[in-house]
């Protein structure tokens, strides 16, 4: 007889029993077959995600049979990371390789709720087939045939998570497979990282593709995380590994508030951040606007022991977005980036930016605009992939954002990319440029093309460049910007050592920043 | 240990700045590649020295090609 038979309780050590097989998942093969594809079991990743036992589990004992308790492929529920809480829906690829059944969607939605309700972000890891179909807990016709009727009574996590964007920060991390339904959710999600070559998502398998449309395609080649990082924009940042893709999570969601009604935590720092940045800082800028430099070591040099987390790395590259902390406040960075295309604002730029300004402006963290542009991309393709709708939108999110904006006008900043990077007309509560910096409708030599277009007719056509580059040096100290300066368009022309004093100030004026808006349910988005 | 230095950019090889065997620092421009009307360095991702140019003036290269091997 056992002991606990005396007190009435005897099923409880079979119910740790049971629990016990939930945690072991599919069996030492199925997670040995896990790993031999160099990944981590769903129970591995949540150990490295959480605090030391700070994870408490939701439907466990979840499962297609009562007597043998699996989880039903997702282990859910909610613990601390770094000290704050967050909630976890996490497909266990292990199990029914990860597919989503009724129990692990009742578990699934147990978690948004909770998350919703306490305010607290939320994360799904994806390792998953999609939905089930053909077991018990599945959507499809086997012998049950009331269970294809369900398919019509689902999909509210996809409505529910729309509804929770931008109240707390929402993580969709791809770490297997995730086709059909479960891309949706990354899809949804604020932040996608990717592990590299392991994660795949589209809107259908390869196998559904060849069948429907003819087309023969690897996984990896219709979804993987270079396809979603590098052309698609979908993923935001590939990462090597499991550990590394957990770690991203965490780093990401360091910058960010439970909700949308807290500030972003400020990081202890050790450092005098009013102190003068590095000499170096002055020998990134080169003379001439057609030569180009790395604005990411400007960016580096301007944050906080040079961290900054960068957002879509690789995909719209003349745009640079991501987070980075000057004396411990969070700040959301955007700069163009010379080095590809000139820093031209094309499609995927206003795409990129927008998005992350509607992340930043959503959870109230500041934004930094670091201004060198031409403007935004011309010409027929430029026009006929929609630049307007794009460029649009990018200034709908600019002008709209009401966290505290701060503009560094680095070097060139024409025409409605002045704008598009918070030009003073968007209300920065700092706008301040380098000594190099210019300000105009158009470059020099653009300006110098139209209004000096009879006299260069009328020339000899063997002066003409040299009448040319003549007027152009003339027009040039016009456009820079110590002649807004002068004017007071501008707060100031700051030596660029200067740059983290300065913007540490704003940021501490700034912290109970306050923007009032026209009522309306929301503005009707280009997009 | 060999570190491989990929271009930034799909362009031209404008003008080689560093040869073969000189040191080079972190950020310090190895070359200068032409493309879009820009000038776009390659620069040294790390302090070392430079053990292979893989382009030469005027050749054309493709964003992520190696054009420095740095040892």
């Amino acid at each position: 007889m056992s002991e606990h038979e005396k007190t009435g309780f005897a099923d409880i050590d079979n119910l740790h029993h049971k629990r016990d097989i939930a945690r072991q998942g599919g069996g030492p093969e199925k997670i040995k077959r896990q790993h031999d594809r160099g990944k981590l079991t769903a129970r591995e990743r949540l150990d490295l995600l959480f605090d030391k036992d700070t994870f408490c589990e939701v439907g466990i004992l979840g499962a297609e049979d009562v007597e043998k308790p699996d989880a039903d492929g997702v282990i859910a529920g909610y613990g601390k990371i770094n000290g704050r809480y967050a909630g976890l829906v996490s497909y266990d690829y292990t199990v029914k390789g990860g597919s989503m059944g009724e129990v692990g969607e009742i578990k699934a939605t147990r978690i948004r709720e909770i998350a919703l309700k306490s305010r607290f972000p939320m994360i799904w890891i994806m390792d998953s087939g999609g939905a089930r179909i053909d077991a018990k807990t599945g959507f499809g016709a086997s012998d049950d045939t009331d269970r294809v009727a369900l398919f019509a009574y689902t999909g509210h996590l996809f409505k529910e998570e729309a509804l929770m964007s931008g109240v707390i920060p929402l993580v969709g991390a791809m770490m297997g497979p995730g086709f059909a339904g479960t891309a949706y959710i990354p899809g949804l999600s604020d932040f996608v990282p990717m592990v590299k070559d392991k994660s795949f998502m589209g809107l259908a398998g390869p196998a559904l593709v060849k069948e429907v449309i003819g087309e023969d395609i690897s996984e990896n080649d219709l979804g993987g995380s270079k396809v979603h990082c590098e052309v698609s924009g979908v993923g935001d940042l590939e990462v090597e590994d499991d550990a590394a893709c957990i770690q991203a999570i965490k780093d990401y969601l360091s910058f960010f508030p439970a909700n949308c009604d807290q500030k972003p935590p400020r990081q202890d720092y050790r450092g005098d951040p009013t102190a003068l940045i590095d000499d170096k800082i002055l020998e990134i800028i080169p003379e001439h606007t057609r030569q180009a430099y790395n604005m990411h070591r400007v960016i580096k040099m301007i944050a906080d022991d040079g961290i900054f987390f960068e957002i879509k790395p690789k995909w719209g590259k003349n745009m640079i977005t991501g987070f980075g902390r000057v004396g411990g406040y969070p700040l959301g960075i955007i700069a163009n980036n010379p080095m590809s295309y000139g820093g031209v604002i094309d499609i995927n730029a206003s795409d990129k930016a927008t998005r992350f300004i509607w992340t930043c402006d959503a959870f109230n963290i500041p934004l930094l605009f670091l201004s060198d542009v031409p403007g935004f991309m011309i010409g027929s393709m430029a026009e006929k992939s929609g630049i307007i709708r794009h460029g649009a939108k990018l200034i709908h999110a600019v002008a709209e954002a009401t966290v505290p904006k701060f503009t560094i006008i680095v070097r060139k900043s024409y025409g409605a990319g002045y704008y598009a990077m918070c030009g003073k007309a968007f209300d920065p509560d700092l706008i301040v440029a380098w000594p190099k910096g210019e300000i105009s409708v158009m470059g020099a030599e653009g300006m110098v093309s139209i209004f000096g277009k009879k006299m260069l007719a009328a020339a000899p056509e063997e002066e003409r460049a040299n009448i040319a580059a003549g007027m152009t040096e003339m027009i040039k100290p016009l456009l820079n910007v110590k002649m807004a300066a002068a004017k007071a368009y501008i707060d100031d022309v700051i030596d660029p050592r200067e740059t983290r004093r300065v913007l540490f100030k704003a940021l501490e004026f700034t912290k109970d920043k306050k923007i009032f808006r026209h009522p309306r349910k929301h503005g009707v988005y280009p997009v | 240990m060999a570190v491989e230095v990929l271009s930034p950019i799909t362009g031209n090889v404008w003008k080689i700045v560093k040869l073969v065997g000189d040191e080079v620092e972190e950020y310090e421009t190895i070359m200068i590649m032409e493309s879009m009307k820009m000038e776009i360095p390659v620069e040294s991702p790390q302090n070392g020295k430079i053990k292979e140019l893989r382009v030469k003036e005027g050749d054309s290269v493709i964003e992520e090609d190696i054009v420095v091997i740095l040892e």
